[in-house]
């Protein structure tokens, strides 16, 4: 296991420091007993203040479930538990004037496994919880998909019930999207922005460990509400109103998730922020910032502006359902149109969000393993700030046939078409860094090449969609579940794939199973195209998305999508086998087994508890293979530098 | 850049694009068209197609002839060429899909601005939908009101929609055009059938338990036989049929409910044939219990279904001696 055995470091349990707080009981001690009955506590004020106000009011009836499960489940016992397990320990020490620890790190690094399961405020332990955790999520997403793969195997309604259709299908796509893809990619960052920077840690520690937790609770809340009572959330992942204000009250699990995920990804991406404008080592220019971390910093402004708005639509319909309000309830003067505005002003740009991260990771796989500078870095890193601003102008082009305005078809439709100008610049800049390049074709580099092949063919069916009078036909249909399968699965998943396998030896300190990291890859590279290409196909004929039941002319072609996506489950098994084993008995890797130039691999594997015992200087560009004599980083300060220029 | 690597670099190029051009050739990849204005979106669709099968080709060309010529052998440790940029290359393959992607937004503009016309005379049909049924009304024809949708070939046709409850959407596959229904704002879609035959109409927004049957048939007929079909619905309509049955079909009971004099085979909520067991558990009179059933749905759940997932809206929908004709019907008293 990555433990950092560091002998002479104060440990919280065993030591005692006579200025820091009085030692506490094992009911009273931060950790999961305290998690465990604060929740219940929470859990219980929560439904005491429903129930008190009720009475007071003369509301009937006074035990309203809805509205209990809404206070007491899904926001006072997330807090509790918050609160119990110590993620706001040092912060109530410190309003109430009582003595905090604020020197001694106690909270920092991992020395044992259980080091993992609390609140921990190194950025190198966050990094491999949020990684965990959310490969968790995807375990369950991805049988959720199985699930209804095997359902649409055939025409007519097998197996489930055409409500536990519908819940799979959307929570398929929360999990994917608010538990696996965003919070895979925080947490890939999480381990090494930091380290790329030359910073010993984040900006806000103990902020980066309540960002973190936040993210379980979200999850659980989305999986638990196949428990409520008239089924699950079941208005697809785009919840669109009325549909979700009308739905059993498993859909307010959707929407207080997506609180909690939210604020988790909002305090993160300030978190990145700050850490990239305020800690670069010496001599970290902007321009001589990897490219990985240009894309977290761009990423991070996309997440601050565009996620409160997300937040907004799913509180407005929480309230048309609990309050009674009418935002979205055309009866009462509500304006439907007006949450799918809301709605995708968020959801739009977190293509983006899912995909400039992995962007980033491709230009640090790329450049190493073909041994070349990356191509043109500087409209590389100005390519990123070009999709974030075109991306807040496209908005609207998931709303071609849904009524809106007509005169903002066209402005949305050319915006949306000219995001592959910088988008087509990246690909590009990565093909011509591969070009006369030394390429090694390790197993990250494979998802990195699979990557851009795979994206292109997502690029190209979104031009399709881009275009006004294709969409009309194509929208809500297969082809779009095919588009958004060959971004975000070939495109993101990918990604994240290729950075797992690229940091492991980094996070873990062994070298993970390269044959079957190929095998991994070509078996998934394969039944991924099976299962999604023909998907375009199947909607262009005429099969509208989420339906449990379609015409009999697309049963053939559905079974052998349904055995592709099959194998296509299978084969993340082989991945899941390989970092386990490697992580556990995986040889050696050493500090540098790509030999590559950024600051992260400078150091040992896993890194030390404060990273750096020497600040660094960043001396070059991170990217100069194949310059005599040059350095990005170098370690021993002045002198270092001197021998460097001379 | 060697002459020798430009040459088999084109080949690599060509020889993806060629592949691809068969697969885009070979298969048959839209429905044949059934309207003016699929015509069109077929040829934006091989417009946009043709400029893709290039990018394609140029992506591919390159990936395929790097990883075949600069791979090294894992032990190989040195170095490619420090090549950093060039400004004239990233200015070209900036420029160049720019001038593309907006010669296909031009194409896109006009083709949207021509299939939005609806042209001199359109025959206008009110769609309505509510979950999960359609049901569509002539006011140009008598008021006609029917559950099929019966349309007349090469006439331009403007349909106005309208949703009762949540967002539906007016797609029949082989026109091409689709565009929500959505409650609280007025929506049309203008279609010019080019071809007679059967068609589905089919909702693409997901609108609850029964979005995936929410069907209707679509019959578009020559000019004469529309005329001969309007006559008949407003001669003869209403009065020969069962009223009950008519209010059946129009409310789209039978998306969600088994009931063998309506052959409908809907397995989303209580099987009607058992209406009388079901009465017996609620303890109600059959009718009341009925009655009840349709207008209040939440009074009483058959064991086994759920809550809140039939619509409430029954009892406003539908006019009082329709729900009483439907309870007729329904309850099997002629």
């Amino acid at each position: 296991m990555s433990t950092v055995v560091q002998p002479e470091h104060h440990h919280p349990a065993t030591g005692f420091d006579p200025y820091g707080p009085r030692p506490r009981g094992p009911y009273m001690r931060a950790g999961w007993i305290r998690a465990a009955w604060c929740t219940a506590l929470f859990y219980g004020l929560g439904m005491g203040i429903v129930v008190l106000s009720r009475w007071s009011f003369g509301l009937s009836p006074v035990l309203n479930w809805t509205v209990i499960v809404l206070i007491g489940a899904l926001v006072m016992a997330p807090i509790g538990f918050l609160l119990g397990l110590g993620a706001f320990d040092y912060w109530l020490y410190w309003i109430s004037g009582r003595p905090t620890r604020a020197e001694d790190h106690s909270g920092h690094g991992a020395y044992s496994w259980k080091d993992y399961f609390r609140v921990n405020t190194d950025h190198k332990v966050i990094g491999v919880q949020y990684t965990v955790t959310v490969f968790v999520f995807f375990v369950v997403g991805g049988l959720m998909a199985m699930l209804f793969r095997a359902e649409l195997a055939q025409p007519g309604l097998q197996f489930f019930s055409s409500q536990t259709f519908n819940g799979l299908v959307s929570m398929h796509a929360v999990l994917m999207i608010f538990l696996f893809v965003i919070p895979a990619f925080a947490g890939l960052a999480n381990f090494v922005v930091p380290l790329m920077l030359g910073a010993p840690d984040m900006a806000f520690p103990r902020l980066n460990a309540l960002s973190y937790w936040l993210l379980p609770i979200a999850g659980v809340m989305f999986v638990s509400s196949f428990l409520a009572p008239g089924g699950p959330f079941a208005a697809g992942w785009t919840g669109y109103a009325p549909l979700s204000t009308d739905t059993p009250v498993g859909s307010m699990f959707f929407n207080m998730g997506v609180q909690w995920a939210g604020a988790s990804s909002i305090l993160t991406a300030l978190n990145f922020l700050v850490t990239i404008i305020t800690m670069r080592a010496p001599g970290m220019t902007f321009w001589r910032m990897p490219l990985l971390v240009w894309a977290n910093f761009t990423t991070s402004l996309l997440v601050v502006i565009a996620t409160p708005f997300i937040a907004g639509s799913q509180f407005f319909v929480m309230f048309d359902r609990v309050m009674h309000t009418s935002f979205f309830v055309p009866r009462d003067g509500g304006y439907v149109l007006g949450y799918q505005h809301i709605f995708w002003f968020y959801s739009h740009p977190a293509v983006y969000i899912m995909m400039l991260p992995g962007f980033g990771i491709v230009s640090e796989v790329i450049s190493t393993m073909s041994r070349k500078p990356v191509f043109g870095y500087r409209l590389m890193a100005l390519s990123l700030v070009g999709i974030l601003v075109l991306g807040f102008s496209v908005w609207a082009h998931h709303m071609f046939v849904a009524g809106m305005a007509d005169w903002l078809r066209v402005p949305m439709m050319i915006s949306t078409l000219l995001i592959a100008v910088p988008t087509g610049i990246k690909v590009f800049s990565w093909l011509a860094t591969l070009w006369e390049g030394k390429l090694h074709l390790t197993t990250p580099m494979l998802w990195a090449l699979g990557f851009v092949s795979m994206f292109v063919i997502g690029g190209l069916s979104g031009i399709f969609l881009g275009s006004v009078p294709i969409d009309i036909h194509a929208s809500d249909t297969y082809f779009i579940v095919a588009h958004i399968h060959y971004v975000l699965f070939g495109g993101s998943v990918f990604t994240i794939f290729a950075g797992v396998y690229y940091w492991f030896p980094k996070m873990t300190g062994r070298m993970y199973d390269e044959r079957l990291g190929k095998l991994h890859f070509w078996l998934t590279f394969v039944s991924f195209n099976v299962t999604f290409f023909p998907m375009h196909w199947v909607g262009l004929r005429g099969m509208p998305r989420r339906v449990f039941d379609y015409s009999d002319q697309f049963g053939d072609i559905n079974l052998i999508i349904s055995i592709a996506s099959f194998v296509l489950g299978a084969s993340s098994m082989i991945f899941f086998y390989n970092m386990i084993t490697s992580w556990v008995r995986g040889p050696v890797a050493g500090s540098n087994p790509w030999r590559a130039n950024t600051i992260e691999w400078q150091v040992s594997s896993p890194p030390p508890v404060f990273n750096f015992d020497e600040v660094p200087q960043v001396v070059g560009g991170p990217y100069e293979y194949g310059v005599p004599g040059a350095r990005h980083a170098v370690f021993g300060g002045q002198h270092a530098l001197e021998e460097v220029h001379t | 850049m060697r002459r020798g690597s430009i040459f088999r670099i084109s080949l690599y190029g060509l020889a993806a694009a060629g592949a691809v051009t068969l697969v885009a050739l070979l298969i048959k990849w839209l429905p044949t068209s059934g309207s003016r204005q699929m015509d069109r979106i077929t040829f934006v669709y091989w417009f946009a197609t043709a400029i893709c099968i290039g990018i394609f080709g140029v992506v591919a060309g390159v990936i395929v002839y790097s990883v075949l010529h600069f791979r090294v052998q894992p032990d190989d440790d040195s170095d490619g060429p420090p090549i950093h940029g060039h400004t004239g290359i990233e200015i070209a393959w900036t420029v160049v899909p720019a001038i593309l992607v907006i010669a296909i937004g031009i194409v896109s503009a006009i083709v949207l601005s021509q299939n939005g016309r609806a042209g001199t005379n359109p025959l206008h049909v009110k769609v309505f939908a509510q979950q999960f049924a359609w049901h569509f009304e002539y006011p140009d024809n008598k008021d006609v009101k029917s559950t099929e949708l019966v349309v007349p070939v090469h006439r331009n046709i403007r349909f106005d929609l309208n949703a009762a409850d949540v967002i539906h959407s007016f797609w029949v596959p082989e026109w091409g055009q689709k565009q929500d229904a959505v409650p609280g704002i007025d929506t049309h879609v203008i279609v010019t059938p080019t071809r007679t035959g059967n068609f589905t109409l089919i909702c693409t927004e997901l609108c609850g338990l029964g979005h995936a049957t929410m069907r209707a048939a679509v019959r578009v007929v020559s000019e004469a036989d529309f005329t001969k079909w309007v006559q008949e619905q407003a001669g003869g309509g209403g009065g020969g049929g069962n009223p009950g049955a008519a209010a059946f079909t129009s409310a789209g009971c039978g998306s969600c409910h088994t009931f063998k004099p309506a052959n409908s085979t809907g397995k989303i909520g209580p099987d009607l044939d058992n209406l009388a067991a079901d009465a017996q558990k609620a303890g109600k009179p059959l009718a009341d219990y009925v009655k009840e059933s349709i207008v209040d749905p939440d009074a009483y759940i058959v064991p086994g279904y759920q809550k809140g997932v039939m619509p409430t809206t029954f009892g406003q929908s539908l006019s009082a001696p329709q729900i009483d004709a439907l309870v007729t019907y329904l309850t099997g008293s002629k």
